[in-house]
């Protein structure tokens, strides 16, 4: 309460009663400066949002059109199998991917704040496949993932000649290839956040701890990991968006297949909307998207805005 | 006794070091291997490529998957490399980063020095703007761009990449500005200067730090965007991450896998040398307002 | 024609909570005005109102006669000292003196002479091309007062510009301060929570209080005649002794009575300071001594009247160096004294110990106003 209310007092603000042009000007300057934004934002998110809304509701197919058919594409969508298996899908990539990536980023992070060496370097290897697009990404993992010639092969040259790892082509299999390559991305980032959280500890906590007679495994199971919480929120509402906005990953590495055995929401939408000239399923479709991240989003939102009420 | 277990809880440290190590280098190994692979792979033959394996040296280093994948591999109908592609990425992105990061600049220094009623409410609504899954404005913004001729344009993406990068950007300077102090705007308003006046004199000087971690956050997102790419480029104005993926996957014949190889590092390179150059920067916009809130 | 006049101005935020709730100061130029209380109490407010900084609600504010409530904070006229400083980080310490210069428009070789005169002024002749990183605090200190005094505005605002600085050099800089007044004879708003920095450098303090001025007056008056108890505790240190006392007619006279803690009772000679008191015979008032009026005994001032010596036992030593502050119990309040060094007893002990109540006030236990 009391950071808001000097938040107010801190507000520079031309005066009330001041009159003429000059005076005017200034009181305005600020939101007229924010105007453009702000339209942008008024049509560009909230406005298309409800335009897709709108689509979704009608029988669009290879172009707009505006007869209204009720909730019909949702009832035909949770009939489609495909999207039942792209939904599938992102329930087992996102599940595996945030797991992985969290337990890897922590347990990394963690590790590398033991006062190690070169520290700097291996957080530029950990980290810099984040910098890559997952087109790149996705391309390498394809070729390491090839059946006949990728790391089945080194295995194989190794003496194991009867190893196989088709997963890439088997339709039970291929979306976890997917669940590699985004861990090998996402988690150097994942480990970052942690990193920088474990950095941001009172170091007199732990010190404290000490004397107290703590060892260090109690002391991080104990005092350090509770106080990440904050990451561990962070990381897997970015974690999940990106999961849930997976669209290039696929579309470079399985393209779907096979058959459409690796679709994700984000591939159904673009298939849907663009290239099977079904507008209206696939606004449903990023609907429900839409609907998947909010119901993620405003928990945390709302329970990130009561503690900094608090604090 | 004393001395023994001292000794002994030596060692144990002494393993323990030891293992840590080990884990830590073992991860730089897979986070490693894909890039060696790539570079590996994008020097051989494709005999090389069919009689060794993907950690094999090459038999000797050849040039010609990069120059192919660079001037005349086949991206879908066209066999031009990705030569073109690569500039229409840079084409797209200088604008949208230059201007949605000035936009942003401004934006923060609204939100945090300018404060009215009902600014709060506005910058919490385009905060949203950054977690919205982009699959839900697709259809609009195709029809809108449609409209205005943009489709299919350079000037298109662009737009786009601003109106959606904004968000991030005014969250970048907003959440630098909110630690400048009040009383510094203050002071230079009893000196007499305006509102831009305050804005290019007092704070842009010291945005520096912030200025680089926007450009390079916007860059590697407009660079690496495959969605829009696809969905609001097409042919002449494919940007390179497209231009890859049809390399790749639309190829018919012989799978060139020293080529797609060779074309997956230049479409990497320019956002890996960024974060070379730069990783600090880089480390510090990835993390901005994801742990601070 | 006063330099600074606030008339009734109020200040309400998001029309509820009202921070300032009818404030009126008149100063003269040249006069030294410092605003002081607690956190909360409304006199940043008030300050930023009068810089422009903040709008008001209701009320006027006149400076040197004008009316300049409308006007916005570079059409008043004034400079401010911050308590951050606020210096421009980007800018040198010459580019920091001479901004306002230049955003007035001022021509550039009389910016140059401007800043020469105030660093000169300042002694920071040396530190003209340093960034405000590359300066200690009280330089820092010194050049936020050079970028007010550089434009010669007709008042200058201090914001709690002290309140940064370690103790020894906030000592020398408060002297510096009141010199610089002294030798320019500027109109100056000051505003602090530190009682000794109001009493020391003040002409006029308005002592405020949930956005009220709880007294507007000279450093004396508010230490001698505090308008109620808020006044009285918050102005000196260690703070005036409140004791609950009842007053009573002895011989013709007035008097209050005490009773130390092992149950004897006094009856202090209230004398002339009583004279207001005749309507509170029988009743209860507290008493405000002042810890320096409850000292050892000086055997040439017992014989006056308004003069009482009692035994206590002592609860507590303090010693700060030039004297002494023991506590003791009187009608069952805690009460320090100012004891000479030498004449401390110790711990435990039971010590004779003189009131001198010539200096004495008293409050209105329900109105907590001063009585007289």
């Amino acid at each position: 309460m009391r950071a808001i209310s000097m938040g107010a007092h801190d507000r520079p603000e031309a005066t009330a009663k001041a009159k003429g042009g000059l005076a005017w000007l200034e009181r305005w300057l600020p939101k007229m400066v924010l105007a453009p934004t702000f339209v942008m934002m008024l049509v560009f998110i909230y406005g298309y949002i409800i335009w897709t809304a709108v689509l979704s509701m009608t029988n669009s197919r290879f172009l707009p059109s505006y007869d209204f058919v009720g909730l019909l594409q949702f009832e035909k969508l949770f009939e489609n199998d495909r999207w039942l298996v792209a939904c599938t899908n992102l329930g087992i990539f996102g599940g595996l991917f945030i797991l992985v990536c969290l337990v890897l980023g922590v347990t990394l992070a963690i590790l590398l704040d033991q006062k190690i060496r070169q520290e700097g370097a291996i957080r530029t290897v950990y980290l810099y496949p984040m910098a890559l697009s997952f087109i790149v990404t996705g391309t390498a993992w394809k070729w390491m993932l090839n059946p006949g010639l990728g790391l089945e092969k080194v295995v194989r040259d190794l003496g194991f000649e009867s190893f196989s790892f088709d997963w890439i082509v088997d339709p039970n299999m291929a979306i976890y290839t997917l669940v590699i390559a985004a861990v090998w991305q996402s988690s150097g980032f994942v480990m970052a956040m942690f990193l920088a959280g474990l950095r941001g500890i009172d170091n007199s906590i732990i010190q404290a701890a000490q004397i107290d007679g703590a060892t260090l495994p109690k002391i991080y199971r104990r005092i350090i990991l509770p106080s990440l919480r904050p990451v561990f929120f962070s990381a897997f509402i970015i974690l999940s968006h990106i999961a849930i906005k997976s669209f290039d990953l696929v579309a470079a590495m399985t393209g779907g297949g096979p058959g459409y055995s690796t679709d994700l929401p984000a591939t159904f939408m673009y298939a849907h909307s663009f290239t099977r000239s079904q507008i209206g399923l696939g606004a449903a479709s990023a609907m429900l998207m839409l609907g998947g991240v909010l119901a993620i989003l405003i928990p945390y939102l709302y329970s990130e805005l009561r503690g900094s009420r608090n604090g | 006794m004393v001395n023994q277990t001292a000794q002994s809880s030596m060692n144990w440290s002494r393993i323990n070091r030891g293992l840590i190590y080990a884990v830590l280098l073992t991860a730089a190994l897979f986070y490693l291997l894909p890039l060696v692979v790539m570079v590996l792979t994008s020097f051989k033959t494709m005999d090389d490529i069919r009689s060794g394996n993907l950690i094999s040296w090459p038999t000797e280093f050849v040039f010609d998957a990069w120059s192919k994948a660079w001037s005349t591999a086949c991206t879908g109908v066209r066999c031009e490399g990705v030569e073109g592609y690569f500039w229409n990425s840079v084409q797209i992105v200088v604008p949208a980063v230059l201007i949605s990061t000035f936009l942003g600049a401004l934006n923060g220094y609204v939100f945090t020095k300018w404060k009215f009623r009902g600014s709060e409410l506005l910058f919490g609504l385009l905060l949203f703007g950054c977690f919205i899954p982009f699959q839900v404005v697709l259809l609009p913004m195709a029809q809108t761009l449609g409209l205005l001729g943009l489709a299919n344009t350079t000037a298109g993406l662009v737009f786009v990449h601003i109106v959606y990068g904004m968000a991030f950007t005014t969250l970048f300077f907003r959440n630098f500005y909110i630690n400048i102090p009040g009383e510094l705007v203050k002071a230079a308003q009893l000196d007499g200067a305006g509102f831009f006046t305050i804005f290019w004199r007092i704070l842009l000087p010291i945005s520096g730090p912030i200025i680089v971690v926007t450009i390079i956050w916007q860059t590697t997102q407009i660079w690496n965007d495959f969605l829009f790419g696809v969905v609001y480029g097409s042919g002449d104005t494919q940007p390179i991450t497209v231009a890859l993926n049809n390399l790749v996957n639309t190829s018919t014949g012989v799978k060139e896998y020293n080529v797609h190889m060779a074309a997956a590092i230049i479409a990497g390179l320019p956002t890996l040398l960024v974060y070379v150059l730069a990783g600090k920067y880089f480390v510090r916009g990835l993390t901005a307002g994801s742990v601070k809130g | 024609m006063a330099a600074l006049e606030i008339q009734n101005v109020r200040k309400t935020y998001g029309g509820k909570t009202e921070v300032l709730k009818g404030i009126n100061i008149s100063i003269e130029k040249g006069e030294f005005l410092i605003l002081v209380g607690p956190s909360g109490c409304g006199k940043s407010t008030l300050m930023n109102s009068i810089a422009g900084l903040e709008e008001i609600t209701d009320g006027a504010i006149l400076i040197g006669g004008e009316d300049v409530s409308g006007r916005s904070p570079k059409d008043r006229d004034i400079a401010m000292v911050f308590q951050s400083y606020a210096l421009y980080p980007s800018m040198n310490v010459r580019d920091n003196i001479s901004f306002g210069l230049e955003m007035r428009k001022v021509p550039k070789d009389e910016r140059t002479a401007e800043v020469e005169r105030v660093a000169k002024m300042l002694q920071i002749e040396h530190l003209l091309d340093r960034k405000p990183s590359q300066l200690s605090g009280g330089q820092r200190q010194r050049v936020a007062m050079g970028r007010a005094l550089a434009r010669k505005p007709k008042i200058y605002l201090f914001d709690e510009p002290l309140s940064n600085l370690d103790a020894k050099l906030r000592v020398e800089m408060r002297t510096e301060i009141k010199k610089l007044h002294q030798n320019l004879g500027t109109t100056i708003v000051y505003v602090t929570h530190d009682q000794i920095e109001a009493m020391t450098l003040a002409d006029r303090i308005a002592v405020m209080k949930d956005g009220i001025v709880q007294q507007f007056g000279t450093p004396q008056e508010i230490y001698d005649e505090p308008a109620n108890i808020f006044v009285a505790g918050f102005m000196g240190s260690p703070a005036m002794n409140f004791i609950p006392v009842q007053i009573q007619n002895e011989g013709g006279g007035l008097v209050a009575k005490v009773t130390t803690r092992d149950g004897r009772t006094y009856s202090l000679p209230l004398g002339e300071r009583g004279a207001c008191l005749t309507n509170y015979v029988g009743k209860q008032v507290t008493l405000g001594l002042r810890p320096e009026r409850v000292t050892q005994v000086n055997p040439h001032e017992v014989e006056r009247a308004d003069v009482m010596v009692l035994e206590a036992e002592i609860d507590m030593v303090e010693p700060t160096g030039p004297d002494t502050v023991m506590h003791i119990h009187l009608n069952g309040t805690e009460v320090s004294c100012r004891v000479a060094p030498d004449s401390a007893g110790k711990l435990g002990e039971k010590m004779n110990l003189m009131l001198d109540l010539s200096k004495a006030v008293f409050f209105d236990i329900e109105s907590q106003a001063r009585i007289g």
